[in-house]
């Protein structure tokens, strides 16, 4: 899993971004109401202006925002909020929409039968196949339930026994969102306990001892039987004291390890362990070396790292061109053999927080690049070097390293290590000598081997202070998929207060889906921004396609012809650029499954992040809503 | 022995909206109003309603008469704010037709009960108390009140979707009544309903009317129109063409009816007599023919007093019984 910049920001950072406020959510959020009621006024004073004449449109607007203020929203009362909402629960709810957790929890019986079992990873594969299924499948529900509803009533003219009650259209778009999302949380529990269950128990497993070698001393070595396609070795150590079994631990296959008990002669095997974890990470502040030992912010690109980099959350700056930057790298490499490194600053590193004795517990997941073939079976050479920032020349003997690929290696920085403290070398204090007087300390990695890169990012490499529960993680992960589904009931109801259903489905799925899009429109404006010749916009790579044009070739049509389809793409592109970045951030919402697979604990601030974001979001739809059903007539 | 009348089956109601009553009291008022139906595009399709003008005062039945599509419908609409004017306005106790809180003392029956099928009576009357923010125990009471109201006694915890045509109309009553309105707006209150439903809901809005509620129906079942209204308008596409009392409206002025019992044909004979003599024209001397609602109603009565199949003698004057029983009764 690799973690962008703006993953790391903290939830006040996030809303305020202090140096940058451009690029703040709570601007954007802010420039996004203001431009939604703005644009909201502007159509309905059109519409109505068509409909009644220009005075008397003006009336009608003005008359609904009156309305909201001084009678609607006060008026709104909870007890008729929850008589519809409560109805909007009842009719999910008799529409059976509950065999749907029936057919997903039958299909998680079947579905073990089709997860490889020989999966390197298998904790990962069971993780993200229960979230993705139920993250697409509620989704799926979610925009069915909201959008149908309302636009039934209509047509069925049930409505008209309601807005023939002092109901408000407040109390109508807010009962609605409430009851859906009642329904979507009462599906949505009942699979994450499954899903829960499904996991824990799709990892169970067992072994047999088929191999046992007496080392002496009460030591052993064994080997455990081949099941669910794997095997282990396992050591065993004499008892602690008198009374006590004596204890082993299997080698770590496929991301577990098993206990293994020696109780009166016979070798217990225990349950497997480590597979289901949440690691809590503490990330470091990132930056490289060049070769020769200048500073360097990226590190190298050796090809195709911007394509997963993403631009990031960067808020109406990019939108209105003050920032334009192109992707990021998704990871940075330093060239092996030179002065070339990477240069972390852990911050908070004391003995409170990191109490083990036997030193720091660090991770990293490195990746390695060979431009040469070199010696093939064996990985890349690395070293780790701990240094004080206060004081560079303090700092630790380097620690060596092989690479392991598509792994997260462990590692633990020791309490006490060889090193130059500036004036001699002697045995080194970690927190004492190398940690600086606030607490930060520094790793410097670099790869041994000459002509060899070694690639990492901010998030390949991190203290772990801690570990949280899997459980807790797995829930975390089920409150990002409700705040999805909140999210997409919100659009669904707003959609269905002025589309018929069906119509509302397609605007809703539309915004999800350029929720989902919204890095390749930006891929898109990039180009069109820097006037490279990248295929252009909608209408431009028609033109290519029919002609069978190639996509970076100049635009090979008449001056006029071309100066025309570059301008409406201009425009096409603008707003859809304008659109995509006003839509929710579902891909980051979605992506937080990807936390809990790979075994790392969802931060709270980003959950929060997303809590927020929802809800302003769901404040929008309200109001835009609202003024849709209120200027609405219902019976025409 | 003769009973001189010169009521008519009408004038049952005692007059109470006289024609000069107070500004105060009317309920409804609608100014020049006008509603030209639009296609999607804002091109004008059709003029449903043109101009028009109508008072309805506190207390009365008004009843708003005309064939399909002539406009009563979407005055009843335009009424419950379900549509907006094209021009003129509507005010609903003062207040403009917009505006959501005249409701609470409004009570309205669809044309057809557009009631949640998947909910029960009980639910559906619940339901719509917690829109008038009807206190739990108010909403019971209510409930059980009509309920019983409306017959619906044995069916409570049904789900709609099971019910006949008539009960469903009975539940749309309900929940009519439920904030105990003092505006009802019934849009063809007996469609659907078999002649002892229509029979029960012509007594129901009498009675809901001597409560001193004002009521609104619209209907093309001129008898039932004619048996409950005070006051009629008639519209004919889109324009008023008529406005008045019912009793007024009916009454042929030149004509006068007599009901007698017990006369020898020498006897009629020697009534017309009488009117040759002082300058009028006998038009029929005839014995009165029942309706087909109180023949049928006598039966269903009659059976339900004595269960089995009804003894049937053919032509001997069983219209007359049954037209002597139905006096006898009123």
């Amino acid at each position: 899993m690799t973690l962008q910049p703006e993953d790391f920001w903290s939830f006040s950072e996030w809303l305020m971004r202090p140096q940058s406020f451009l690029e703040s959510a709570l601007l954007q959020g802010i420039v996004l109401f203001v431009l939604a009621i703005l644009l909201g006024l502007l159509v309905g004073y059109l519409v109505s202006a068509v409909r009644y004449g220009p005075s008397e449109g003006f009336y009608a607007v003005a008359r609904a925002v009156r309305d909201l203020v001084r009678s609607d929203l006060p008026g709104t009362s909870a007890r008729r909020i929850f008589a519809l909402a409560r109805l909007a629960y009842k009719e999910a709810i008799r529409r059976r929409v509950l065999v749907v957790v029936g057919l997903f929890v039958v299909g998680l019986l079947f579905a073990g039968w089709y997860l490889d079992p020989r999966s390197s990873d298998p904790a990962r594969l069971y993780i993200s196949f229960v979230l993705t299924a139920t993250n697409y499948l509620i989704l799926l529900l979610a925009l069915f339930i909201s959008t149908f509803s309302l636009p039934a009533d209509i047509k069925s003219r049930t409505i008209y026994t309601i807005v023939t009650k002092p109901v408000r259209a407040t109390e109508i778009v807010l009962g609605r969102m409430i009851g859906f999302v009642a329904v979507g949380t009462l599906m949505l529990v009942p699979m994450a306990i499954a899903s829960y269950f499904f996991v824990t128990r799709g990892l169970r497993h067992d072994h047999e001892v088929v191999d046992i070698k007496d080392l002496g001393n009460g030591r052993f070595e064994g080997k455990l039987s081949y099941d669910q396609f794997h095997e282990h070795t396992f050591t065993m150590d004499p008892p602690a004291g008198p009374g006590e079994p004596a204890l082993g631990i299997t080698d770590s296959v496929r991301g577990h390890r098993h206990v293994v008990r020696k109780i009166d002669d016979q070798f217990v095997i225990g349950e497997p362990t480590g597979a289901l974890r949440a690691r809590i990470p503490s990330y470091g502040d990132l930056v490289f070396t060049d070769r020769s030992g200048n500073i360097d912010n990226k590190g190298i690109d050796v090809g195709n790292e911007k394509a997963r980099g993403g631009y990031g959350a960067s808020g109406i700056s990019r939108l209105i061109g003050v920032s334009s930057e192109a992707r990021r790298l998704e990871y940075g490499y330093m060239e092996g053999g030179t002065l070339g490194s990477a240069i972390y600053t852990f911050d908070n590193v004391t003995p409170a927080r990191y109490p083990e004795e036997g030193g720091i517990p660090m991770e990293m997941s490195l990746r390695a690049f060979r431009t040469i073939k070199g010696d093939i079976v064996s990985g890349l050479n690395g070293t780790i070097t701990m240094r004080n920032p206060d004081d560079p020349k303090i700092e630790s003997n380097p620690i060596t390293f092989v690479v392991q690929e598509y792994d997260v290696a462990e590692e633990t920085l020791p309490r006490k290590i060889e090193g130059n403290d500036g004036n001699e070398v002697r045995e080194l204090d970690l927190f004492d000598d190398l940690v600086s007087g606030d607490g930060r300390l520094e790793v410097v990695i670099r790869c041994v081997d000459r002509q060899q890169y070694l690639g990492t990012t901010v998030s390949a490499v991190y203290l772990r202070p801690a570990e949280s529960s899997f459980a807790w993680n797995l829930a975390k992960s089920y409150i990002s998929i409700w705040l999805q589904m909140v999210m997409v009931i919100a659009f669904g109801v707003m959609f269905s207060t002025f589309l018929s259903g069906p119509v509302a489905l397609v605007a809703t799925f539309a915004c999800v889906l350029l929720g989902f899009m919204a890095e390749q429109v930006y891929d898109i404006r990039y180009h069109l921004d820097r006037g490279e010749d990248m295929g252009g916009g909608p209408i431009e790579s028609l033109v290519r396609m029919v002609r069978q044009d190639a996509m970076t070739t100049e635009l090979d049509v008449d001056a006029v012809a071309g100066k025309i389809i570059k301008t409406v793409d201009a425009a096409i592109v603008y707003s859809l650029d304008a659109v995509a970045t006003s839509l929710p951030n579902l891909p980051k919402m979605l992506g937080t499954a990807e936390y809990a697979a790979s075994g790392y604990d969802i931060f709270n601030s980003l959950l929060a992040r997303h809590a927020v974001a929802t809800f302003g979001y769901v404040i929008l739809a309200f109001l835009i809503g609202y003024f849709f059903l209120k200027t609405r007539e219902i019976a025409a | 022995m003769p009973v001189a009348s010169d009521t008519t089956a009408v004038a049952e109601a005692p007059d109470v909206a006289p024609a000069s009553s107070p500004q105060s009291d009317v309920v409804i008022e609608t100014r020049n109003l006008s509603k030209i139906y639009r296609d999607f595009w804002g091109r004008r399709k059709v003029a449903a309603l043109k101009s028009l003008d109508i008072e309805v005062r506190k207390g009365e039945i008004f009843g708003l008469l005309g064939p399909n599509g002539s406009g009563k419908s979407t005055t009843i609409k335009l009424i419950l704010g379900l549509l907006f004017p094209t021009s003129g306005r509507v005010l609903v106790f003062d207040q403009d037709a917009t505006e959501t809180r005249k409701n609470e003392r409004i009570g309205y029956l669809p044309e057809e009960s557009y009631l949640y099928k998947f909910l029960t009576t009980d639910e559906t009357l619940d339901f719509y108390g917690r829109l008038f923010d009807l206190s739990g125990a108010e909403r019971k009471r209510r409930i059980d009140e009509l309920v019983n109201l409306v017959g619906l006694q044995g069916a409570r915890h049904r789900q709609l979707r099971e019910y006949s045509k008539g009960m469903t109309r009975r539940v749309g009553l309900a929940q009519a009544l439920i904030n105990d309105p003092d505006l009802i707006l019934l849009d063809e209150p007996t469609t659907g309903l078999d002649p002892i439903g229509t029979r029960d809901m012509k007594d129901l809005i009498l009675s809901l009317r001597d409560q001193g509620k004002t009521i609104l129906l619209c209907s093309h079942q001129l008898s039932d129109v004619q048996d409950v209204c005070d006051r009629v308008a008639i519209l004919h596409q889109g324009e008023l063409k008529e406005l008045g009392k019912v009793s007024e409206l009916l009454k042929v002025q030149d004509v006068t009816e007599v009901h007698a019992r017990g006369l020898s044909d020498a006897a009629k004979t020697e009534i017309a007599e009488v009117i040759r003599r002082h300058g009028g024209t006998v038009e029929s001397i005839d014995n009165p023919t029942t309706t087909m609602e109180d023949l049928f109603l006598n039966i269903v009565r009659e059976s339900e007093r004595r269960p089995g199949a009804r003894r049937v003698s053919a032509g001997e004057g069983t219209n007359e019984k049954v037209a002597a029983e139905s006096e006898g009764k009123s």
